[in-house]
């Protein structure tokens, strides 16, 4: 994948080959400022706010090197995803002490309902849940692989 | 456990505005985790899920240092509609769908505090 790029022929997904980030709460800054650069966020330290505040609830990590931090937020203009792969990984404070090498941030509109966000959010953890699908993402090496990944699983 | 990285206090995120847009969101999702289905959802989708003390806890910090008159239009929507605060999507206002006037922006929609004239709630200008 390139350094960021929507994945062609499937703009739900926005995709992060390499974070920079070492650290949690980074990544989440890094993630929300691609976001924001790509305009369906309007405010990322806003939302960076919200996702450390969401975290505080409990740990977005679901396990086997996957988190799935999400978020929503009045700041989130159309509902996205955004993919990040981190080849070293990052401490998220996973139940299984596994570091996260794969980050699937989900936004939805704040003027959405919990039920449709909780079904966007079943569907893009539908994404990590097979293993098959997580080794494609980590290993996907356009934007071009990775869109035909999450549209398979979205599908 | 979970990190105990400090949370930035309203005055740090930028403006009144970004403030109450942060609030609103927060209520939401403490709204959210208090209803014993979506916890439940929530859970079947592998979110472990503490009790949503230190929320309310960062949102009593938070109202602590907010404009009053900014978290009275607040508390006053809050109280009547659940949400709060909305977006203005092509000069409609979200909550109640009634098109906005062409001069109702403000100049600093940052700082200024605008309530829809029709239904109340405030406009978050994007």
């Amino acid at each position: 994948m390139s350094d960021v790029a929507t994945a062609p022929g499937h703009d739900l997904a926005l995709c992060i080959s390499d974070l920079k980030a070492r650290k949690k709460d980074q990544a989440l800054a890094e993630m929300a400022a691609a976001a924001g650069g790509a305009g369906f966020v309007t405010d990322a330290p806003l939302l960076t706010e919200f996702l450390r505040l969401r975290e505080r609830l409990g740990v977005t990590a679901i396990g086997k090197g996957v988190a799935i931090p999400h978020a929503r937020s009045t700041t989130v203009y159309l509902p996205r995803l955004v993919i990040a792969r981190s080849p070293r990984g990052i401490d998220w404070s996973a139940r299984d002490g596994a570091l996260v090498q794969l980050v699937i941030l989900v936004l939805s509109p704040g003027e959405w309902s919990e039920e449709s966000h909780h079904g966007w959010l079943a569907r893009a953890s539908s994404l990590a849940r097979l293993q098959r699908n997580r080794q494609k993402l980590v290993g996907a090496s356009t934007p071009a692989a990775a869109s035909v990944i999450i549209r398979e699983a979205l599908s | 456990m979970i990190a105990e990285a400090p949370i930035a206090r309203p005055e740090e995120t930028g403006s009144p505005m970004a403030a109450v847009v942060l609030l609103g969101d927060l209520d939401a999702l403490i709204r959210e985790v208090g209803n014993p289905a979506c916890r439940a959802r929530l859970r079947k989708l592998g979110f472990e899920l503490e009790e949503s003390a230190r929320l309310a806890a960062a949102r009593g910090r938070m109202i602590e240092v907010m404009e009053r008159r900014w978290l009275l239009a607040y508390e006053r929507a809050f109280h009547r509609y659940g949400r709060a605060v909305v977006p203005v999507r092509d000069r409609v206002c979200s909550g109640c769908f009634v098109t906005l006037p062409t001069v109702a922006r403000p100049r600093a929609a940052a700082q200024t505090l605008h309530v829809c004239q029709s239904c109340g709630r405030i406009l978050y200008w994007t």
